[in-house]
């Protein structure tokens, strides 16, 4: 089998596991015991944690919260800095941050969402017009999960302290994380991170943190995660996103421009009279994102499966009509017709040329086919 | 003192002589039912007691036995001797702390020293005297004693009824094959039948890789939901990709749907007749939406050669049909957001009459045996 929807999660890596499988059967004590074999977890997770924060920052400005995934950390930070006179977004958020500003509407604070480009980054013009003196929180996605667009978050976020310097600014860093090359700069106040879309393993997710910076629990309890996200940590989970998150960053410009050269691979071997580029050039090469015209984008997932190659369509289908396109592919104005067959392939390092042939050869039948169907 | 469930059957005492037979049958239908769970089954005039039971399983076997067509109403009893004193500590356990009361005596016991108007009139004395919150009220009680002296020499002693599934018992009336596509409506037209004594069986129509797995499952769910009531059944699964995919290529656009709804019947009947059914059943609604006219109704029941179509819900409206799939248990699963075949390749402005000289004309065009033969091969059977 081909996977190529390592947006949607990776293959756990297995050295990694193995390394951490002494959490599970071994050292498994609670890291907030007080008797010496549970201290010594709470200085592993230390360990992770630090580990974890270099990756992402050269000083020690920043403190990490874990959690159970990148959802719950973009909900903490949404919950928790979102807490008076407006807050704004963009209509490329994930949903863990789309649903969540929703929420917050219905709470009674103001939400207000920036345009997107036609290659699905956010304009940076419309955000900044959005935001003034009461605004309390500004999130806006790193590297969109739908077409692999990329915002330059270090710039947005200078850009929009310029403007109002006591908004928090919080960035949804899951597809970018152990995927671009990049360093946490000092307007970026909160930074969603996930393990499992690099290895890791699903449950695991972290919120970076500008020190100082105080923003209310999300779950309240015994206090673990210097009270900020109580609950018994997931020691095994934490160690293996450790490993995990080392061992990308320990190859992360290679493996960046290996999964470069398969992107561009499998957009070059697809036909072009069937499929449209959605992704901008500049995308992350993790994702490239495509549009069929008159296909419905999962009937060519379901194929694709049927023939041992496993992609994602980037669209929530459902049967109301409302709600059947993307609402992210949309808003970079494309049309219904090209919404409606919408795939993404998105790639690992661990895949290789010829499985990118392969899928380049079996898409191009497969909607050759459909198409002279549908015709 | 022992916890008892008594269960009254609907219609069956309305049968002469085939009363035994339809007592027998609803008897094993209450056994599968309550498969698994410890219980014993006595039957009595007119009744059957569930006796023998874990008093924690006491819920799951009225929630089961409320799926059992053919129970009239249920209550939970206290099982006693007959003996006054015995029977007036049931009575205790069952009156409620404060309110009116009346006290209802049925005594089949003959034998018994008190008549039932001694009897009540001694228990409800009885409990006046050790509870002054309580009254009498023979008009308007808020609650009534109910005491039922059986000829065995026990008497049992409950305060509520509660109305069964009603209907007749799974399995009398012979065997149906339900068409069912994952919407609200076949389930509960289903239900329907199998509430007048029809063992139901199902057959789904799926057009993967247009549609998803999750409909499938969301139609294994909804099967599963249909044979708690109808102890069991069988579920038909054909793919009719090709045959849509054969429509779209070679007749008019606006004939989709009829001509599908025309394959599908020649297929279910087939499959019905293969497997013993002696009716096709279908959830279709008089006008609930284009494919559901008199006219799309005429189309497709022209091409079923020799069994009846039961449509159970031709006269209801939308509203009365969600209020039955909620009360079946059915609704929540019936929403769930997956297509299913129908909506494949649905055409901007379906035809709402079709004459039936043109679809035929229009069918020409296929190779109809070719196609049914294929689908048949992709016939995935699963038993529930």
């Amino acid at each position: 089998m081909i996977y190529l929807d390592n947006a949607a999660t990776s293959k756990p890596d297995e050295e990694c596991l193995k390394r951490a499988e002494k959490f599970l059967y071994e050292a498994y004590y609670n890291p907030s015991a007080l008797y010496a074999e549970g201290y010594n977890i709470q200085i592993e997770l230390r360990e992770a944690r630090k580990n974890i924060l270099a990756l992402l920052t050269s000083g020690s400005n920043y403190d990490l919260i874990f959690t159970s995934c990148g959802t719950e950390a973009d909900n903490q930070a949404i919950f928790g800095a979102g807490r008076r006179g407006n807050v704004v977004t963009t209509l490329g958020e994930h949903s863990a941050v789309f649903s969540a500003v929703n929420e917050l509407k219905r709470r009674g604070i103001e939400v207000r969402f920036a345009d997107l480009n036609g290659d699905g980054s956010v304009n940076v013009e419309s955000l900044l017009r959005l935001i003034d003196d009461k605004t309390s929180l500004v999130s806006v996605i790193h590297v969109g999960n739908e077409t692999g667009a990329v915002n330059d978050i270090a710039k947005i976020s200078a850009a929009v302290k310029a403007k109002n310097p006591y908004v928090c600014f919080h960035s949804d860093g899951v597809q970018a994380f152990g995927k671009i090359p990049f360093k946490l700069t000092k307007n970026i106040d909160l930074y969603s991170v996930s393990a499992h879309k690099i290895g890791g393993i699903k449950g695991v997710g972290a919120l970076i943190k500008r020190k100082n910076l105080i923003i209310s629990p999300h779950i309240y309890g015994g206090g673990q995660e210097h009270g900020e996200r109580s609950g018994t940590e997931n020691v095994f989970g934490i160690k293996d996103f450790e490993y995990a998150a080392v061992k990308r960053y320990s190859a992360i410009g290679k493996c960046f421009d290996s999964v470069r050269r398969l992107n561009d691979l499998l957009w070059d071997r697809l036909d072009k009279v069937n499929f449209k580029r959605i992704s901008p050039e500049n995308n992350s090469p993790y994702i490239l994102t495509v549009g069929v015209d008159g296909l419905r984008g999962e009937t060519i997932l379901h194929e694709a499966d049927d023939n041992g190659v496993i992609i994602g369509t980037g669209s929530a289908c459902a049967s109301n009509e409302k709600k059947r396109y993307s609402r992210v592919i949309l808003a970079c104005g494309i049309s219904e017709t090209t919404a409606d067959g919408i795939l993404r392939f998105s790639f690992s390092p661990e895949n290789t040329e010829k499985e990118i042939e392969f899928t380049a050869e079996t898409l191009n039948k497969i909607v050759g086919k459909r198409k002279k169907l549908m015709a | 003192m022992e916890k008892v469930i008594i269960v009254r059957y609907s219609e069956i005492h309305l049968k002469g002589k085939n009363r035994g037979y339809f007592e027998r049958v609803f008897g094993i239908n209450m056994e599968k039912s309550l498969k698994g769970l410890k219980h014993e089954i006595h039957r009595q005039s007119g009744r059957y007691l569930i006796e023998g039971f874990e008093e924690a399983d006491e819920d799951t076997i009225l929630e089961k036995l409320f799926k059992v067509f053919g129970i009239h109403s249920l209550s939970v009893a206290l099982k006693v001797r007959s003996d006054i004193d015995e029977i007036f500590n049931a009575a205790k356990e069952v009156c409620s702390n404060s309110g009116t009361f009346k006290v209802e005596t049925h005594r089949a016991d003959k034998t018994f020293p008190l008549n039932s108007m001694e009897i009540s009139s001694e228990i409800g004395g009885r409990l006046l005297s050790v509870n002054g919150n309580i009254k009498v009220d023979v008009h308007n009680p808020q609650f009534i004693i109910n005491i039922d002296v059986r000829e065995n020499g026990t008497t049992l002693v409950f305060n509520k009824f509660f109305k069964g599934a009603g209907g007749m018992p799974v399995g009398t009336s012979g065997r149906g094959l339900l068409l069912i596509s994952g919407g609200i409506d076949s389930p509960v037209a289903g239900h329907m039948i199998a509430k007048r004594g029809m063992s139901v069986d199902c057959i789904h129509f799926h057009s993967y890789p247009y549609t998803n797995l999750q409909a499938r499952d969301k139609v294994i769910e909804l099967a599963k939901v249909l044979s708690q009531y109808t102890c069991g059944t069988r579920l038909s699964i054909v793919s009719v990709t090709h045959i849509q995919e054969e429509i779209h290529k070679k007749c008019n656009g606006e004939y989709m749907v009829t001509i599908l709804r025309r394959f599908m019947m020649r297929i279910a009947e087939r499959i019905a007749l293969n497997t013993g059914a002696q009716a096709l059943i279908t959830g279709e609604s008089l006008g609930q939406v284009a494919s559901q006219t008199i006219e799309g109704m005429t189309s497709s029941n022209s091409v079923i050669e020799k069994l009846p179509v039961l449509r159970p819900l031709c006269g209801f409206d939308k509203d009365e049909i969600i209020e039955r799939s909620r009360a079946m248990g059915a609704y929540e699963i019936s929403i769930q957001p997956y297509e299913d075949c129908c909506t494949v390749f649905l055409p901007k402005h379906p035809v709402i009459k079709p004459a039936l000289g043109e679809v035929e004309v229009e069918e020409t065009k296929l190779d109809v045996e070719g196609l049914i033969s294929e689908a048949l091969n992709t016939l995935e059977v699963i038993r529930l």
